[in-house]
């Protein structure tokens, strides 16, 4: 079958961070998890927007937590896309979030025709493998390239975030052998990364001048400066760092393309906390 | 096949299972250095038998068992070393040495190791050991002793295996006893080098069950071992004044030297009764709670091992934390009035549980024992030649368990490298250093080591110092303030002022002698 962005859809969810979804693209939509409040339950995005949430998480007495949507969502949003022949529903890895379950659970109504994608990463990156897959689509792709896609995304796809504390990973559990990694004192800034869906500490330095260096050094050894690389940003209420990421990548990358520069989601920021900062790149082969 | 290359093949098997052994380790408090304390006190008799000068078999024999004994670390070691000892008694005399002198000597064994305990209790080594006599008294003597040695490594393995549904603690904790699995390697060991071929292991064994790292901790905190070295001493009148002491008691060896091990909370107290009777040597202090504590954590890490430990010599309690906070698990006190000795060294680096160790000076004058200790140790330890506390801490920033000392001793170095670092002193008399008149009682600033700075303002002479400091572009300035805790308010605030960019840390580090120091980077 030959795939196009007429008769394929693609699905993210919001941990992707990319809630214009379906404005950017006639053919995408972004199914939200659900961040909570004590007893109060918001949809991610639609309901509690990344501004008000980092304001909530400053102010709030209860700590937020989150949950996946359920399956009933997706089939819902499959339902919607009834008009595409085939549905990518690309999503934060199974160790990390419960997400990819509920849209398997769902995906099984609809035949063969919606494919479940753990895209062993998160936030933007997300969307990046989406934009991947859509610029295949547009020229028109099989199941077979976009198989071949992800592999080569899971396997290529560079990410480095830092945190201001692993308070935040730690409790929501996230962090998995990060955990004696830490050093809240003494400006101990870890750098972390995604990698077979497990958070994993690469390094840890000291101070922010420092792990942005460390940030520049990994990302000038890993990558050639070429139009086909592609990098996304991401800040949890820290624009400035984020525009210091930029900046960074302009100078080390003159050509790269800088696809997507956004804030985590209430949802993802309940697990990284205020202060995340970090990038994603993947050099594509078109 | 001589005794030297038994001793080794032996130490050899326990090594490899060290860490296993280690985490099955629940009875009878769950400490965590079952594998460690046997395979210590397997090596204290393996490196005795190497320098040995003696070359007959009753020679070797003693000079195994008081290896064994003075080596003997913590509860099963002690265990071991009168295994040894009544294995050696046999051994040291038989003639010519067939499976019958073979079957004598595990019988040797096992009644020596039931006679050091005041209460036995099955399921633990003792149950092993007898069952290993037994074994060995069932079979045909006309075999060599190479091929009993493989029977009874078999032998070993099913009484292992019955110790589980012996004490409700291992059949609750879904594990065997770890003393009887250190045997089992033992014998294993020996059998490989007597028949001169790897002696495979039994049935993949079970993985151990969370619940054991649930297991109660021993209601006393300190692990303490000593040897008295004395005339006439007494083994029961020992035995009276240390069990009101605590639990876990242990007293073995002859009326010329007694090791003693005992869990207490009054490891004072116990090392008194030592000190009344002779002389101590060789003494340990464990805490049982942190080790229980660093294990529990070893166990719950999805990647299980670790691999490298630092090792730290630091004076001041705020000090101590933050080089805890950031990964360091054994301490040597000491600093610049009081440097440890060599000896101190290598005793904390052989406390750490992992195969390899980062030692951190932290002074200049501790470096080369720091050096010297790491030839000693029986571990590969890479120095890292910190030579002040914020440059040591500078250095742990980057310590990684999981990689080898010596991956992270190369970028411990490449991060000191790129620290300067100073410190504000109070002049201890009248002195004339690099070229500035320093009266008693004067703030001296020192900035790598050199005086740059005299007066009576400490805030003047600090701020001199961070200048200095400041002098190549730097990121990050760490004050670790002294046991006086001088007040920085005023520094920091002209600091933030002058160094818009900088981030600053202020830290308790409870030094003495230097109300300041500092590190930039």
């Amino acid at each position: 079958m030959n795939l196009t962005a007429q008769n394929t859809a693609v699905v993210l969810d919001s941990t992707a961070d990319f809630p214009e979804a379906a404005e950017r693209f006639p053919n995408w939509r972004m199914v939200p998890l659900y961040v909570r409040f004590g007893d109060e339950s918001y949809r991610d995005y639609i309901e509690l927007g990344p501004h008000e949430f980092y304001e909530r998480l400053r102010t709030s007495p209860t700590t937020p937590a989150t949950s996946q949507p359920t399956p009933g969502d997706f089939t819902a949003t499959y339902t919607e896309l009834a008009g595409y022949d085939r549905i990518f529903s690309i999503h934060i890895p199974e160790s990390l979030s419960g997400t990819i379950q509920s849209a398997r659970v769902a995906a099984e109504d609809f035949g063969d025709k919606v494919r479940a994608i753990d895209s062993g990463t998160a936030s933007a990156a997300i969307a990046m493998l989406g934009f991947a897959v859509q610029r295949r689509l547009e020229r028109g792709t099989t199941d077979e390239e976009v198989d071949a896609l992800v592999q080569r995304f899971k396997e290529n796809a560079g990410l480095l975030f830092t945190v201001d504390t692993l308070e935040f990973l730690q409790r929501g559990g996230r962090i998995g052998r990060a955990a004696k990694f830490a050093g809240q004192l003494l400006h101990v800034k870890p750098i972390l990364t995604i990698e077979g869906g497990e958070v994993i500490p690469l390094k840890r330095v000291r101070g922010a001048a420092k792990a942005f260096a460390e940030f520049q050094q990994q990302f000038s050894d890993s990558t050639i400066d070429t139009e086909r690389l592609r990098v996304g940003i991401a800040h949890a209420d820290a624009p400035e760092r984020a525009e210091q990421l930029r900046k960074m990548v302009a100078g080390e990358r003159p050509k790269a393309q800088v696809e997507i520069v956004t804030t985590l989601g209430a949802v993802v920021g309940t697990h990284a906390g205020p202060g995340t900062v970090g990038f994603f790149w993947f050099m594509d082969d078109e | 096949m001589t005794p030297l290359e038994l001793a080794r093949g032996a130490l050899a098997s326990l090594e490899a299972s060290r860490q296993r052994i280690d985490d099955l380790n629940v009875y009878p408090v769950p400490d965590g250095d079952t594998g460690t304390n046997l395979t210590l006190t397997a090596r204290a008799i393996a490196d005795a038998l190497e320098t040995t000068e003696s070359t007959d078999r009753p020679a070797l024999a003693k000079e195994a068992t008081r290896a064994a004994l003075m080596g003997a670390r913590g509860n099963s070691g002690v265990i071991l070393s009168q295994i040894v000892r009544g294995f050696a008694d046999v051994v040291g005399d038989a003639e010519p040495f067939d499976a019958g002198a073979l079957s004598r000597a595990f019988r040797g064994a096992s009644d020596a190791a039931y006679r050091a305990v005041r209460r036995p209790v099955e399921g633990t080594m003792l149950t092993v050991i007898r069952e290993l006599a037994e074994a060995a008294e069932r079979t045909d003597h006309s075999q060599s002793a190479a091929e009993l040695l493989v029977e009874l490594v078999r032998a070993g393995e099913e009484s292992l295996a019955r110790t589980q549904d012996m004490l409700d603690v291992l059949r609750d904790a879904g594990v065997v006893d770890a003393g009887g699995a250190g045997l089992v390697e033992i014998v294993r060991g020996l059998a490989a080098t007597a028949t001169g071929e790897p002696i495979p292991e039994a049935p993949p064994r079970e993985s151990l069950g969370f619940d054991a790292i649930h297991q109660e901790l021993s209601e006393y905190r300190y692990c303490t071992t000593f040897v008295i070295e004395g005339d006439g001493l007494v083994r029961e009148e020992l035995e009276g004044e240390l069990e009101q002491l605590g639990d876990s008691l242990l007293v073995v060896g002859d009326f010329t030297a007694m090791k003693v091990h005992v869990h207490t909370d009054e490891p004072g107290s116990a090392l008194a009764i030592g000190t009344k009777r002779g002389t101590i040597a060789g003494v340990e202090i464990a805490n049982m709670h942190a080790q229980t504590q660093h294990r529990s954590a070893r166990l719950l890490e999805v990647v299980p091992d670790v691999k490298t430990e630092v090792v730290a010599v630091v004076v001041g309690d705020g000090n101590r934390r933050l080089f805890e906070t950031l990964g360091a698990t054994s301490f040597v006190e000491g600093g610049q009035t009081m440097n440890p000795s060599t000896a101190d060294l290598v005793a904390a680096v052989e406390r750490t549980g992992a195969a390899e160790v980062v030692l951190l000076p932290n002074n200049s004058n501790v470096i080369m024992s720091a050096e010297q200790a790491a030839r000693l140790a029986g571990k590969p330890v890479q120095v890292v030649a910190s030579d002040s506390i914020p440059a040591g801490l500078a250095a742990i920033v980057s310590f990684d368990p999981q990689r080898s000392a010596d991956e992270n001793a190369t970028e411990m170095r490449e991060v000191l490298e790129a620290v300067a670092t100073g410190e504000v002193t109070v002049a201890s008399r009248d002195a004339q250093l690099n070229g500035l008149a320093v009266p008693k009682g004067a703030f001296l600033g020192l900035a790598d080591g050199e005086a740059v700075a005299v007066g009576e303002s400490f805030d003047e002479v600090a701020r001199q110092v961070v200048e200095r400091l400041l002098v190549e572009p730097r990121g990050m300035l760490t004050l670790l303030r002294g046991e006086e805790a001088p007040e920085l308010d005023a520094l920091v605030a002209s600091l933030a002022k002058q160094h818009p960019d900088l981030e600053v840390d202020v830290q308790d580090g409870g030094q003495p002698h230097y109300p300041l120091l500092l590190s930039a980077e």
